[in-house]
């Protein structure tokens, strides 16, 4: 019991620290990009509806709208697709 | 040739400066000074900070808003050379001023000569509309939909080519009557003739 509660505490702070661990813009050249495309249908899947993709430097900034008609702004890693801590993580 | 001066509806109680030279007027109250430079600054600090810095971009646009409505109220309200009604004519007097701008003959004027008053409306107005689609760019409705952005990049660049012009302006004038005009909007203070 004690053990169960400490490997989930420990869980709990590695998913924390994991999640908190953003990615960055790539610092490659355009041509790896991933398509604009992809990131779309990826957060059309998540329930977005996009608005606009920008590229900013190594990074796509997205502005889209969730399902309750509030106003998401977030920016993805164009290489990998990942996303990064910030919305302006591509014009910094 | 000496071009006459002229002193529109100057009123003859005027505070002379303390200890300054004889002739010389407090024209701009502090107010209007302080819109002014501060104007600049938040123009600046937004365009600076476009894209990048949302809460300084922000923040500066809100500014800009509050201070022209402030500056609108104390154009009806503030002292005599702050007020619309001494500077604000009509399309043909602007058009004349010009005219005789352009031939190097354009008279002198103590408060905004007429292309100033009307440089200073165009260029509220076009702050405005800049404060105006930025807000609009945050709003659920409008966040992200291309023609909004596009809108108020416009806008800017439109105040941006205004205020060089204003600038070119100011620098004429200056020359022409042989005045300081930015020191004058600095000071407060003009000589009467």
């Amino acid at each position: 019991m004690y053990r169960t509660l400490s490997l989930s505490a420990l869980i709990a702070v590695l998913a924390g620290s994991s999640a908190f661990a953003a990615a960055t813009c790539s610092t490659t050249t355009p041509d790896k990009f991933k398509p604009q495309a992809d990131l779309q249908k990826m957060l059309e899947g998540d329930g977005l509806q996009v608005r606009q993709i920008k590229v900013e430097k190594g990074c796509y900034e997205v502005y889209a709208v969730d399902k309750a008609g509030k106003k998401v702004n977030a920016a993805y890693n164009a290489e990998t697709l990942e996303k990064t801590a910030s919305a302006e993580a591509g014009e910094n | 040739m000496q071009k006459p001066a002229r002193i529109d509806e100057l009123s003859t109680d005027h505070e002379t400066s303390a200890g300054g030279p004889v002739g010389v007027v407090r024209v701009w109250d502090p107010l209007v000074r302080i819109f002014h430079w501060t104007l600049v600054l938040s123009f600046v600090a937004a365009w600076l900070t476009a894209g990048w810095a949302e809460n300084v971009h922000q923040w500066a646009g809100f500014y800009a808003a509050g201070a022209i409505v402030v500056r609108a109220v104390w154009g009806v309200l503030g002292t005599q050379f702050a007020r619309f009604s001494q500077f604000v004519r009509g399309p043909s007097e602007i058009a004349r001023y010009l005219i005789s701008m352009s031939r190097g003959t354009e008279a002198r004027y103590l408060g905004h000569n007429p292309a100033g008053g009307a440089m200073i409306l165009v260029l509220m107005t076009m702050i405005i509309a800049a404060f105006a689609t930025g807000w609009m760019m945050t709003t659920d409705t409008l966040f992200g939909v291309p023609w909004v952005g596009l809108l108020h990049s416009l806008i800017v660049h439109a105040i941006a080519l205004l205020i060089v012009i204003h600038v070119a302006g100011v620098a004429t004038a200056s020359i022409r009557h042989k005045e300081n005009l930015v020191l004058a909007m600095l000071t407060g203070k003009k000589a009467v003739n």
